[in-house]
C-alpha cells in the first residue's frame, strides 16, 4: 500500500489576471519507506509539492492520502493533530530558536504532540544523542555552529517519530563536509524506522542517493525514475485524469 | 498543546526578551501602583473614619433637630412665615433662621418609649474660668459630659460607660494642665470655677426709677449690667485628648444636668430660652435607629442616624478614592495599548517561530493561547509590580503620613490582600483582552508564507 500517494493536485496563487499555476495536475505514488527527492528549479513547485502534501497548503484540486486518509477533507484541526504525529521537517534555514536551549527546541513537537511530561526526557535525550548533540542540550541554540543547528532541527523532527520526514534543502546552507554528515542522519534515519524521507532539492547527488526521483518543471511531473531504473513519464499516470482549468501553467518566478 | 505547557513556553518567551517585557509591564506597573494605592487610601480613610465614629458616635445614637432643612443645603433661604419658634441663628451664616426645639418638644421625646438620653445640645459660652490655687482668669470651652464616650484619663477616674458624672464633678482637658504649668494629678479633688453672664436686659423706665429709689446710681448700674453667676465644680478627672476625635477642641465637661441649669441662666430673658437646635438621643437597645428616624420625620423632626453621619463622612472617601482610581484606569487604557504595540510587533518578528510550530502541527488555538497568555504575563508582572511598590512605599510612608495628619496610631493607607489580588487578577484579565488581536494575527499567520521568511 502507498503510504503517500497525490492525485490530480492543482495549485494556483493569486487571483484573476495574476493567477499562476504552481503546480498543474500533479500524480505521484510514493511507496512506504522509500526515500524520495523531489527535484526542480526555482520556482518548478517543489517546495508548494511538499506543502501540499504535508497538508501545510491546501491545492484547490486533487486527492492527497496519507496512510488511507485524505487530508484535504479533514479539517485544519485534525490536519494539525495527524501532522504533529506522523510528520516532521527539517528547513533549509533550520528554524531553531535561538533564545532558548537545545533541550526545549527538541521538547517542541513532544509538547504539541501532548506527550505527558514524564516521558519526554527520555525521548529528548534519545533524539539528542542519536544526532551527537547530548552534551549541549542545556546550551542556548544560538551558540551552536550551523551544522550543529541542523543536526538539532533533525532531533526535533525525529524525536516524535514521524512516518514522514520532509526535508526542504536541508543542505543548502551547509558546506560539503558538514552537509554530508545531514545527509546521513537522515538516510539512517528512515532507514532505521524504515520511514518515508521526502527530500525537497535541486542538489542532483543528494537527489542521487534516494530510492525514487521526481523531477518537477513548471508546476508539472516531468518523469520519475527510481533505483530500479524504470522512469515513468507523466503520461503513464496522468492518463486520462489531468484537467487544466486555467490553459495552462504560466511561468513566474517564485522564491 | 496542554495549557502547563504554552504557559511555560509563553513564560519563557517573555524571559527571552527582558527588556521589552519589562518596560510594558512596567506602563501597567503604574497603572497598578495608582489603583493599589487608592484601594489603600480608600481603605484606610474608611476605616478611619468608621473609627472616628465609633469612638465618637453610638451607633444608636441619633440627632434630632425640628428643622429638616438644615439637613438640606445651607439651610432655608427665603421668605417663611412668622413663627414664634423660629430665631436667627448667630452662629449660622447671617440671615440663616432655624426652627428650634422647645421644652415641649424634649417632654415629647422623653414620653417615646424608644428614646433614652435625650439632652439638647445646650450651647455654653462662660466668660471666664478659674482654677483653685490660681488667680488668673482664664478663657475655656465648657461642654457637657458625654457618656457614650470613655476617654483615657490622665488622671482621677471617670464612671463606667453610659454613667454621667456628678452634678459637682467636672473633668478637664490634659492640655489645660500643661497650660497651668501644673501637674495633672495636682489638680483632681480642686476645684474650678465657671462664670456665665447673662445677656444684658433692657429695663423699663418703671423698672429703673424703682431701682433708683431703692438702691441710688449704683442699684441701676447693676439692673442693666449684665448679671454673672460663677458655678463652681470639683475637679474628677484631667483626661487625654483622644486621637480619634472630630473636636480636637479640648473642652471642661460638667454633668449634662449642670449643663442644663447653666445654659437656663445663660439663656434667662432671651429668646434663646428653653430653646435649643437639636437634641442627641440615643435608641434603645432593640429599637432600630432607622425605624425610630422614620417615625421622628413622620412627627415632623428632622432626625439623623450614626449611620447616617457615617454615609454622608463615606460618600466624600468613596468621591476621592474614584478619582484617584480614574487617573489609575488612564494609565491602564495607555498601558493597554503598549501591550497591543509589544505584542504586535512580537508576532511580526517571530513569524518563523510561529510558521515552524504550524509545520510541527501546533492548532490556531493553542498558537493563539500562546499569545495571549505572554499578554497575560505581562499583566501579572506588571500588576504585581505596581502593587509591591505600592505596597512597600506606602508601609514605609504611613508613619509619616499619619504624623503630617496628626491621627496618631491610625494608618490612612490599608492594603488589603485580597483587593490587591483582585486587581492584579483583573489587569491579568484586561491585558488578555488586549493581547486578543495580535493573537489572531499570529494564528491566521499563513505558515508557508512564515516559513519562506529569513
Amino acid at each position: 500500500m502507498a503510504e503517500i500517494s497525490v492525485a490530480d493536485v492543482t495549485k494556483t496563487y493569486g487571483k484573476k489576471k495574476n493567477a499562476f499555476l504552481a503546480l498543474s495536475g500533479i500524480n505521484v505514488e510514493i511507496p512506504d519507506g522509500v526515500t524520495v527527492a523531489i527535484v526542480g528549479k526555482s520556482g518548478s513547485g517543489k517546495s508548494t509539492l511538499m506543502h501540499a502534501m504535508s497538508g501545510l497548503d491546501r491545492p484547490e484540486q486533487g486527492e492527497v492520502i496519507v496512510d488511507g486518509e485524505n487530508i484535504l477533507k479533514l479539517k485544519a484541526k485534525q490536519v494539525d493533530i495527524f501532522r504533529s504525529k506522523k510528520m516532521a521537517f527539517v528547513f533549509q534555514s533550520f528554524f531553531v530558536q535561538g533564545n532558548d536551549t537545545c533541550y526545549s527546541n527538541v521538547s517542541l513537537p513532544l509538547e504539541i504532540g501532548r506527550v505527558p511530561f514524564r516521558r519526554r526526557k527520555a525521548r529528548i535525550m534519545r533524539a539528542l544523542t542519536s544526532v551527537g548533540l547530548e552534551e549541549k542540550a542545556h546550551s542556548k541554540a544560538k551558540n551552536l555552529s550551523g551544522g550543529e543547528k541542523q543536526r538539532l532541527a533533525i532531533a526535533r523532527a525525529i524525536v516524535s517519530e514521524p512516518r514522514v520526514l520532509f526535508a526542504d534543502e536541508p543542505t543548502g546552507n551547509l558546506d560539503s563536509v558538514t552537509g554530508a554528515k545531514i545527509e546521513k542522519l537522515l538516510f539512517d534515519y528512515a532507514r532505521e524506522n524504515h520511514a518515508t524521507l521526502i527530500v525537497v532539492t535541486h542538489d542532483h547527488d543528494l537527489a542521487s542517493r534516494c530510492d525514487m526521483q521526481v523531477y518537477l518543471k513548471d508546476g508539472k511531473v516531468e518523469r520519475i525514475e527510481k533505483r530500479d531504473g524504470t522512469s515513468i513519464q507523466p503520461e503513464q499516470i496522468t492518463e486520462g485524469v489531468i484537467k487544466r482549468p486555467l490553459g495552462g501553467p504560466r511561468k513566474v518566478a517564485v522564491q | 498543546m496542554r495549557r502547563f505547557d504554552i504557559m511555560r513556553r509563553a513564560a519563557r518567551n517573555l524571559k527571552q526578551a527582558k527588556g521589552r517585557t519589562f518596560l510594558t509591564s512596567l506602563a501597567i506597573g503604574v497603572g497598578a501602583f495608582t489603583l493599589t494605592m487608592a484601594l489603600a487610601a480608600g481603605q484606610g480613610t474608611r476605616d478611619y473614619a468608621d473609627k472616628l465614629l465609633k469612638n465618637n458616635v453610638d451607633p444608636q445614637a441619633m440627632f434630632i433637630v425640628k428643622d429638616k432643612s438644615l439637613f438640606q443645603q445651607g439651610g432655608t433661604i427665603g421668605l417663611r412665615e412668622y413663627d414664634p419658634d423660629v430665631s436667627t441663628n448667630s452662629s449660622g451664616r447671617p440671615g440663616t433662621t432655624i426652627k428650634q426645639l422647645n421644652e415641649s418638644d424634649i417632654t415629647y421625646f422623653n414620653s417615646r418609649g424608644d428614646l433614652t438620653n435625650v439632652i439638647p445640645t445646650y450651647t455654653l459660652s462662660p466668660k471666664w474660668v478659674q482654677f483653685e490655687g490660681n488667680t488668673k482668669k482664664y478663657i475655656g470651652s465648657v461642654d457637657y459630659y458625654d457618656a457614650t464616650i470613655l476617654n483615657e484619663t490622665k488622671a482621677g477616674t471617670l464612671p463606667t460607660l453610659g454613667t454621667q458624672i456628678a452634678d459637682s464633678d467636672a473633668t478637664i482637658p490634659q492640655t489645660y494642665a500643661e497650660t497651668l504649668g501644673v501637674d495633672a494629678g495636682s489638680l483632681i479633688g480642686k476645684t474650678v470655677s465657671i462664670t456665665f453672664a447673662q445677656q444684658a436686659t433692657t429695663a423699663s423706665d418703671a423698672q429703673i426709677q424703682q431701682a433708683f429709689a431703692a438702691g441710688g446710681t449704683q442699684a441701676v448700674q447693676d439692673l442693666l449690667s449684665p448679671q454673672e453667676k460663677t458655678f463652681t465644680y470639683t475637679i474628677r478627672a484631667v483626661t487625654k485628648t483622644p486621637t480619634m476625635s472630630f473636636s480636637a477642641t479640648p473642652r471642661i465637661s460638667i454633668s449634662a444636668s449642670s449643663a442644663r441649669i447653666a445654659n437656663a441662666y445663660q439663656t434667662t430673658g432671651t429668646t434663646s430660652s428653653g430653646k435649643y437646635s437639636s437634641v442627641t438621643a440615643l435608641v434603645k437597645s432593640g429599637s432600630s435607629p432607622d425605624t425610630v428616624k422614620a417615625d421622628l420625620e413622620s412627627h415632623g423632626y428632622g432626625a439623623e442616624t450614626a449611620k447616617d453621619a457615617q454615609s454622608i463622612l463615606f460618600t466624600i472617601v468613596n468621591t476621592l478614592q474614584g478619582i484617584v482610581a480614574g487617573f489609575g484606569l488612564l494609565t491602564l487604557l495607555a498601558s493597554l495599548f503598549g501591550i497591543i504595540n509589544t505584542q504586535y510587533i512580537s508576532v511580526l518578528e517571530r513569524t518563523s517561530q510561529i510558521g515552524l510550530m504550524k509545520a510541527l502541527g501546533m492548532s490556531k488555538k493553542a498558537i493563539a493561547k500562546l499569545f495571549r497568555y505572554e499578554a497575560a504575563w505581562i499583566g501579572l508582572l506588571g500588576g504585581a509590580l505596581g502593587a509591591a511598590v505600592a505596597f512597600i512605599t506606602g508601609t514605609l510612608a504611613n508613619p509619616a503620613i499619619s504624623k503630617a495628619l496628626d491621627i496618631g496610631d491610625s494608618q490612612i493607607l490599608e492594603f488589603v490582600w485580597w483587593q490587591i489580588a483582585a486587581m492584579i487578577g483583573a489587569l491579568v484579565l484586561i491585558a488578555i483582552i488586549a493581547g486578543w488581536l495580535p493573537s489572531r494575527k499570529a494564528a491566521k499567520l499563513d505558515p508557508i508564507e512564515a516559513l519562506r521568511t529569513e
